[in-house]
């Protein structure tokens, strides 16, 4: 019934004068479960479907979106998509779109679908309850899980049907010594079933973070200033994203926002870093089997062995650059804006420990774990917040530190990176473009060395 | 089926001790700037379901999309399954009882945002391109008319009708270095004044091109004109005065009710008679909206609540000022109508005239404080150095640190000029004592 609602759309958009269209349904299951101190504090199942439409004429798009979708309204929707296509043209230019047949879902090993939800509740209060210990005064369990299906039509005849899967679990403690607060987090998620959930030592990662909220109490105040900054995976995760991962977003790069403009075949860091976009990568929170225009996903080099080497693109900034799409066209759901977007962004590995770059460094911090970030695409700036982290004297960690930030030049601290550790580590979250338009994403890396400013309140 | 229809319906399935249903239907005309010219031309009609139900003490909650007349219903029948799962909470205290308005809330509604015509809507956009001397990479302009009804089994029906306006836009300046401003909007009406956006994104821009890198470290006056404070007293004082944070023992003025948090010269409302985009007669449990003072002459006097823990002050939100879509699927929480920071006799000139040593930010890449600690160490994307009162130099690339639960002792000067920031309308105010890091 969908695909043949679609297809009329596609149909009605073409006979209206649309150069190229597409139609595209989403229904995204996900259950949310939220524990505070033993109490069930969230427990709901939502369900959101609607279709959108787009139409491509003299080079712009029009949109039509709608979470109610009759067969007997597909000429209207379609004629107002086709009506909105009148922006201002942006040249003449034909989308490299793929003619692409399939059916496709993530392979999950356990689907969410199929687990009674108490035992969903269950996982979350024995995170709660293993975080008991003297002064946690909160303690958070969280999970959720979605299940985001998608059926894509668009004019070149393309008919795709997909089903992404996500699951997150995590534990969060709030600590008090009587005067101050600190807090501490962990848990996994990816594009995974309950396998993630049952893969877990849940009491383990509930003791273990409550610990570490006690512990980070006694924290001190990060040093101010340029200082030698080991980033741990997360925070590593976080540069690539921010520092380099939004400014080759290339639909900022044809309109000349980004810094990383005309940077293809320039150096950018130093012979260490190499960094990728990857929607492939198994079980990542950022894998994607299509993006939202169709396009399969794909592996992108962004830096290799510090030269500078390509960018990430949607349809329409591909055909401006005259260069394959990538597969990362990505809107936060079937209502809002497709831009170009990342996936799983991440440095690749080195060939050092982390502990033979602890003993190495004279002076410096180590970082642990990222609160959040801000991208300057513009300015080639950037703002990461580290949740907490540790000195590093003469080669021996000697303190905790509170939370602190991390800011700088991009180039500038790309070229100090010295060194990174063997192993590559994923974290996931939602990424912004700007300050809306949340989407899927994963960040990574190894741990790595650089000089970056850093400073704490 | 309209939004009353909709609530009563669900009401309708919902088999359990204590129902409640929110039925929000919306229509979103936006348009996009990329590269200075309009682009991305949506039309957007949304309408979902929230429904929440507690038999014996448990709690569940579902929420859908209206996508046809049986939606509504299946919506409730399904909340009340996932109640059955729920372990028993003895903290509910039950929905709200029907009541009259509190308070009289104009000006949420505007017949310009609903009848909008893209004609309309381009020519402002292109007044917002021609006003600004440099280029205007990325904008949008959103426009939405929102009908809602709150409905629950103690036989509160409550209804809204409001406009939003929403605009974000960045600009470029290209030179030696490029510069980017960046200007909001926010509001229940078509006020957006062109020719000021345009003004206020080519000097930004502009100002942003010709900062230099700060070196070295000072303990200085933060200067925050209202843009750049609004979020920063949202996610500290907004947090502080948090209910459930207060219950839970997280805020960081638990327990000191009716003691100083803050500098006498700071007085704190949060006031639903003020226009601002999530203002309304009820809020979204359908508890009557209020004016209340929280923090008097530095003094905490009063938090605010949604039903959860009993008491409502009519501060439950599920709401977004930015953005009238999926808001069925949003949790209620606790957060003001419109937290306004009550305004000094200075101007932001003025301001900057009484500083001996300060800086007044005029972009930080995201303001905000650790809810938590209230700590924060923000990147000055462009900041004017304040020497003897007079702006010397613009600069960046730095870190500005402080405490702002300690900021809020220190306040110097609070301006008279306040602007609506989503959440809160705030003047210019600047606080002493924290410390701005560069290279």
């Amino acid at each position: 019934m969908m695909h043949h609602s679609l297809q009329k759309a596609v149909d009605t958009m073409i006979r209206l004068g649309a150069e190229f269209c597409d139609a595209r349904s989403q229904t995204v299951k996900s259950i949310g479960i939220q524990s505070v101190n033993g109490d069930i504090r969230h427990l709901s199942d939502k369900i959101m479907s609607g279709v959108c439409l787009r139409a491509w004429i003299g080079g712009r798009w029009g949109y039509y979106t709608s979470t109610s979708f009759r067969d007997d309204e597909t000429e209207k929707a379609a004629s107002i998509a086709v009506m909105n296509a009148t922006g201002a043209p942006k040249g003449s230019m034909e989308l490299n779109v793929a003619d692409i047949r399939k059916k496709a879902k993530q392979n999950v090993k356990i689907h969410p679908n199929n687990v009674d939800m108490r035992e969903k509740v269950s996982a979350v209060l024995d995170a709660d309850s293993a975080q008991t210990t003297d002064g946690v005064l909160n303690r958070i369990g969280s999970y959720s899980d979605e299940v985001n299906d998608n059926i894509l039509i668009n004019s070149v005849g393309s008919e795709i049907e997909w089903e992404e899967v996500r699951t997150r679990f995590r534990v969060m403690s709030v600590a008090s010594d009587g005067g101050r607060m600190e807090r501490y987090y962990a848990g996994p998620d990816g594009t995974k079933g309950f396998e993630l959930v049952k893969s877990l030592d849940i009491e383990e990662l509930g003791r273990s973070t409550a610990r570490e909220a006690v512990l980070t109490l006694k924290a001190k105040r990060a040093p101010n200033g340029p200082s030698c900054v080991i980033s741990d995976p997360m925070i590593s995760g976080l540069l690539a994203h921010e520092v380099m991962g939004h400014a080759s977003e290339a639909d900022e790069v044809v309109k000349r926002r980004s810094f990383l403009t005309d940077a293809v075949g320039r150096r950018v860091a130093s012979d260490a870093v190499s960094m990728y976009d990857d929607g492939t990568v198994d079980g990542a929170h950022g894998t994607i089997l299509y993006d939202d225009e169709g396009t399969p996903a794909s592996r992108t080099a962004i830096i290799e062995n510090g030269i500078y080497k390509g960018y990430m693109h949607t349809l329409e900034s591909a055909s401006l650059m005259n260069v394959r799409p990538t597969g990362n066209g990505r809107a936060e759901n079937f209502g809002k804006r497709i831009w170009a977007r990342m996936t799983n962004t991440f440095f690749g590995p080195g060939d050092r420990t982390l502990d033979d770059l602890i003993a190495d460094t004279k002076y410096g911090v180590l970082c642990d774990k990222m609160v959040n970030g801000m991208e300057d695409p513009v300015g080639g700036g950037f703002e990461a917040k580290v949740l907490r982290g540790f000195l590093i004297e003469n080669g021996k960690i000697t303190d905790m530190l509170r939370s602190f930030t991390l800011t700088g030049r991009a180039l500038e601290i790309l070229t100090t990176v010295d060194a990174a550790t063997k192993k590559v580590i994923f974290d996931g979250g939602m990424c912004g473009k700007g300050i809306e338009d949340w989407v899927n994403v994963s960040s990574g890396g190894p741990y790595c060395r650089s000089n970056i400013i850093i400073g704490g309140g | 089926m309209n939004v009353n229809e909709a609530a009563a319906e669900a009401l309708r399935h919902a088999k359990a001790d204590h129902a409640e249903s929110y039925v929000i239907m919306s229509v979103t005309r936006s348009a996009y700037i990329d590269g200075s010219r309009i682009s991305n031309i949506e039309t957007k009609t949304d309408a979902g379901i929230s429904v929440r139900v507690a038999s014996g003490n448990r709690l569940g909650r579902a929420c859908a999309t209206l996508n046809d007349t049986s939606s509504a219903g299946r919506c409730a029948e399904t909340a009340v399954k996932v109640s059955s799962f729920s372990p028993k909470n003895d903290g509910f205290k039950g929905y709200p009882m029907p009541s009259r308005p509190a308070v009289s809330v104009k000006d949420i509604f505007d017949k310009k945002i609903d009848n909008i015509t893209d004609r309309e809507l381009k020519d402002l956009l292109s007044a917002v391109i021609g006003a600004c001397g440099c280029e205007i990479p990325r904008g949008i302009l959103r426009l939405s008319s929102v009908r809602s009804a709150i409905a629950n089994s103690n036989g509160l029906l409550a209804e809204h009708s409001g406009t939003m306006m929403y605009g974000h836009f960045t600009s470029m300046h290209r030179g030696r270095r490029n510069g980017e401003g960046t200007e909001s909007l926010y509001g229940t009406s078509l006020s957006a004044d062109p020719e000021r956006i345009g003004g206020e994104l080519e000097r930004k821009a502009k100002e942003s091109a010709s900062a230099e890198p700060f070196a070295g470290k000072e303990v200085m006056t933060m200067v925050l004109p209202p843009c750049e404070l609004g979020d920063m007293i949202i996610s500290s004082v907004g947090s502080a005065v948090n209910g459930e944070n207060i219950f839970y023992k997280r805020s960081p003025w638990t327990e000191k009710m009716n003691e100083k948090v803050a500098s006498d010269i700071l007085t704190i409302v949060d006031d639903p008679t003020v226009p601002g985009p999530l203002c309304s007669e009820f809020d979204d449990e359908g508890s009557p909206a209020t004016k209340k003072v929280l923090v008097e002459n530095g003094i905490f006097r009063r938090s605010i609540h949604d039903s959860f823990i009993g008491q409502s002050t009519g501060n439950g939100i599920r709401r977004d000022p930015t953005d009238a879509q999926n808001v069925y699927s949003a949790a209620v929480s606790v957060k003001p109508m419109n937290l306004i920071v009550s305004p000094g006799r200075y101007s932001l000139d003025d301001i900057v005239s009484q500083t001996d040593n300060g800086i007044l930010v005029e972009k930080f890449a995201w303001p905000e404080a650790d809810p938590l600690t209230g700590r924060f160490g923000l990147e000055v994307r462009c900041g004017h150095l304040i020497r003897n009162g007079r702006i010397t130099e613009t600069v960046n690339n730095a870190l500005l640190m402080g405490n702002m639960f300690d900021a809020l002792a220190n306040i110097e000067l609070i301006g008279r000029d306040a602007v609506n920031t989503g959440h809160a309308t705030v003047p210019a105010m600047s606080f002493s004592g924290t410390e701005l890091a560069g290279n």
